[in-house]
């Protein structure tokens, strides 16, 4: 399977004008981007902000871009120097962050960062979003959950995950899917039932 | 909603889903709003797995995204770049531009290289006198005759032209009416005429009619030696 050729597809509708699949590119990308930008701004919301403005800036760049390097990699580098110019001209400081310390701890080194940042409202969503999926990962087969850990934490291919469990590429293909599904359940569920309340809100 | 469209969104979610298969879901999937709901959910559960911060399942973040694209206009560009093919495209019409002027300066300078030794004798002499006529007098040719340590010189072969013997009847036909030209032109053409006359005496009495077609070598000795 070549890499990226799901993004690439989407890449190629948003240059031929259709502005539906760039939807598609930043509900994939959102977080991780946000997440990327967290590294130079302190608060989430500004996080938001700059990677918004670097979305929009990906967007208008995209007839460049020829497929020569994966699209997330190319929109990282946009992501990046957005915030260097936003940290530069905004004259604040990057925040001091340590990247084999955020190889190793990162989920420690985020939450003491952000904790005075966030908004009660957001928060409660983040912590219930997170509640909701581990408790429906936890309820899962044990095939699903492994398939689904090994997909998301590990970032492995299908086949590095077929040939860890032993088992055809189809069947990982089906287990990430069955798990997924049963996620999505119990977190559609829960925001059916009042979180998205809490974001209206917010 | 279908099952297997679902399975093949989680493959191309996780870029695991073939080419072919993957052109036709990205187009469902940007008109499809309910596919691309759950496309963000599939999102947001792995960046809770993760542990992302910021998580949002209704994200601010996209919808001020789209509703800025929105206000922009459509990329209507080739997926390859267009501005690469126009800027190719240009580059070739230069380079097809400069090799025609380039093309056309070089054959320029080879034809007048070529007309240049002709030009130069029929200026002096045209168009009365002959290659002949040329051979048999060296010094209104080149200085080599006075380069004592070449001891001969090569008349390069001219291209073929008809040679035109002007009659004595014609000559002073010319000079009868030379009244109406002005000196200059009737000092040229006398002495043309001249050196004419006197090389025809001479080709006369030596050289075969078809000798002058040939290449003339060694003038200086002819000089000399007139045969």
């Amino acid at each position: 399977m070549s890499a990226d050729v799901s993004d690439l597809s989407l890449v190629r509708r948003v240059q031929r004008g259709d502005k539906g699949a760039f939807d598609a590119l930043v509900l994939k990308y959102q977080h991780k981007l946000v997440k990327l930008v967290m590294r130079y701004v302190r608060n989430p919301a500004e996080a938001e902000d700059i990677a918004q403005e670097a979305f929009i800036k990906a967007y208008r760049a995209l007839p460049q871009f020829r497929g020569d390097s994966a699209f997330y990699t190319w929109l990282y580098r946009i992501a990046i120097n957005t915030a260097k110019n936003a940290v530069v001209s905004r004259d604040r400081s990057p925040i001091e962050y340590n990247i084999d310390r955020h190889e190793t701890d990162e989920s420690y080194d985020m939450q003491g960062r952000m904790k005075d940042a966030e908004t009660p409202e957001g928060l409660v969503l983040t912590d219930e979003i997170r509640t909701t999926v581990n408790s429906a990962i936890d309820a899962l087969p044990e095939d699903l959950r492994t398939a689904i850990v090994l997909r998301e934490l590990e970032g492995l291919s299908y086949e590095e995950i077929a040939a860890a469990m032993d088992c055809p590429v189809g069947t990982v293909r089906s287990r990430i899917f069955r798990a997924r599904e049963a996620i999505d359940r119990r977190l559609r569920e829960v925001f059916e039932g009042g979180l998205g309340r809490v974001e209206e809100l917010g | 909603m279908n099952e297997e469209l679902d399975s093949q969104l989680s493959a191309m979610f996780d870029d695991e889903l073939p080419a072919a298969e993957c052109e036709l879901l990205a187009r469902r999937l940007s008109r499809d709003e309910q596919l691309k709901a759950r496309w963000g959910r599939y999102a947001v559960i792995g960046a809770a797995i993760r542990v992302e911060r910021g998580v949002r399942l209704n994200a601010a973040l996209a919808s001020r995204v789209s509703a800025a694209i929105s206000a922009e206009a459509s990329l209507t560009a080739e997926p390859t770049s267009q501005p690469a093919r126009r800027w190719r495209s240009r580059w070739v019409q230069s380079v097809a531009s400069a090799a025609a002027v380039a093309g056309v300066a070089t054959v320029a300078i080879f034809w007048m290289r070529a007309q240049a030794p002709q030009t130069a004798l029929t200026a002096a002499i045209d168009p009365i006198v002959t290659q002949e006529a040329v051979a048999k007098v060296p010094t209104t040719l080149t200085p080599v005759v006075n380069n004592t340590d070449s001891s001969s010189y090569t008349v390069p072969k001219t291209p073929g032209r008809r040679l035109v013997v002007p009659s004595t009847e014609l000559a002073n036909y010319v000079v009868a009416h030379s009244e109406f030209s002005s000196p200059v032109a009737r000092r040229n053409l006398l002495s043309a005429f001249m050196a004419t006359e006197s090389a025809n005496e001479s080709s006369t009495a030596g050289t075969s009619p078809g000798s002058s077609e040939q290449p003339i070598e060694d003038v200086q000795d002819d000089a000399k030696n007139p045969q």
